[in-house]
């Protein structure tokens, strides 16, 4: 098998929107793709700094959506705030464990190990590290496919919402943690989104 | 001279070797996918997007979900829901629920209709490079599975307390997911190649 080589070496560059191979020489002053118009880049400027810049924004918002309340419910058992963890327990007691697995994995398993993710990613990056370097491109991969199913709870929150509007017998309004808990959703897609996985591959001297 | 692959994962070049149904190409050091055979033809992808959009139109004006308790009744689908999110700053959540499920699965079925619309017709789309573009960048964005296992969570979530009960939205929603997924499979690096008179 012939050995693989880099685009630079051949003099060519890759367009990461429409997947368009650019010969280099025919690039014109605005590093624009001939097909799609976007700017084209060797490498996406500033990729790390981006990437830590929103896992960090994620972070830090993840805080409050786990400590305020993401929905209140009122009723013939009274008035309740419950967060994100007060609500998988609650699953948990009532027997529903099934539901509470799934709603633990899309809101605590999926936003840590993303941070963890990332956050592996960017440290070995910035180490130029060779270590495993086809496990994390994979690992990448999977960061980038599981990230947006943790706007799970922002649907079951709204819908429980519109559904529960019956003064006497329950009613359910959201609150703070669930724009929050988007807003981490979003951070986090946006980190993924900025890192460049091509890093994992360069050689710095 | 055949064309030329850059794998978006760690920029390796290949060769591209024209593939049969069914077939993917894989990047050799780091497993990503290269290219996939394009899977259905403009008229098959066209079917495909006219039904993606009734779908669509049956999840939003049907309910997805309905409780009835002593004559008083509550339905809710997408809109429904992004609504009930919109209080004080929370709105936040509201936007971000309005363009996951609604705007973006919206946008994406109209603007493959435009693009698969001028190309049967073998004409270039107008505006072709920025459609295609959006398209491309769009896709992350796409949340209309989410919200159906969303959906599913709360009828769960719900039955313990109340009669709660499926519209037909919900049964949209899933083939609508479907669609997508069967859409989203086509590979969009050979998208590009169905309007004449494009440099691929």
């Amino acid at each position: 098998m012939m050995p693989l080589r880099q685009s630079l070496e051949l003099g060519l560059i890759l367009c990461r929107t429409c997947g368009h191979a650019v010969l280099r020489a025919r690039l014109e002053v605005n590093r624009r793709c001939p097909r799609c118009q976007s700017r084209i880049e060797h490498r996406t400027p500033l990729s790390t700094e981006m990437t830590l810049a929103w896992l960090i924004a994620g972070m830090v918002l993840y805080i409050p959506a786990n400590l305020l309340p993401v929905m209140h419910t009122s009723g013939l058992l009274g008035e309740s705030d419950s967060t994100i963890l007060g609500g998988i327990l609650e699953f948990w007691r009532g027997g529903d464990w099934d539901i509470a697995l799934l709603i633990f994995i899309a809101s605590v398993a999926v936003p840590l190990t993303k941070f963890l993710a990332i956050g592996l990613l960017l440290f070995t990056v910035r180490a130029n590290s060779r270590w495993e370097q086809r496990q994390r491109t994979t690992l990448y991969r999977i960061v980038e496919f599981i990230g947006y199913w943790s706007m799970l709870d922002v649907v079951v929150v709204a819908l429980t919402s519109a559904l529960m509007q019956f003064q006497a017998l329950g009613a359910a309004e959201p609150r703070a943690g669930i724009g929050f808990f988007c807003a981490v959703v979003v951070a986090t897609m946006l980190s993924a989104l900025s890192f460049d996985p091509r890093l994992i591959w360069d050689r710095r001297a | 001279m055949s064309p030329i692959l850059i794998c978006r994962d760690c920029d390796a070049v290949y060769r591209a070797i024209p593939l049969n149904r069914g077939d993917v190409a894989v990047c050799r050091r780091c497993d990503a996918v290269l290219a996939r055979h394009f899977g259905v033809d403009i008229e098959g992808a066209l079917a495909l997007v006219g039904a993606a959009a009734i779908l669509f139109a049956i999840a939003n004006l049907t309910p997805v979900l309905s409780i009835e308790v002593a004559g008083a009744q509550t339905q809710a689908n997408v809109w429904f829901a992004v609504r009930s999110l919109q209080q004080g700053w929370i709105s936040v959540a509201a936007m971000g629920l309005a363009f996951t499920t609604f705007v973006i699965p919206a946008a994406q079925i109209a603007l493959l209709f435009w693009v698969l619309l001028f190309a049967r017709c073998g004409l270039r789309p107008p505006g072709f490079a920025p459609v295609m573009r959006h398209l491309h960048r769009m896709r992350p964005w796409s949340m209309t599975e989410v919200f159906l296992l969303g959906a599913l969570v709360a009828i769960v979530k719900l039955a313990n307390w109340v009669p709660i009960a499926a519209g037909p939205g919900i049964w949209a929603v899933a083939a609508l997911t479907a669609v997508l997924a069967l859409l989203g499979r086509c590979d969009p690096a050979s998208w590009w190649s169905i309007a004449p008179g494009v440099e691929t």
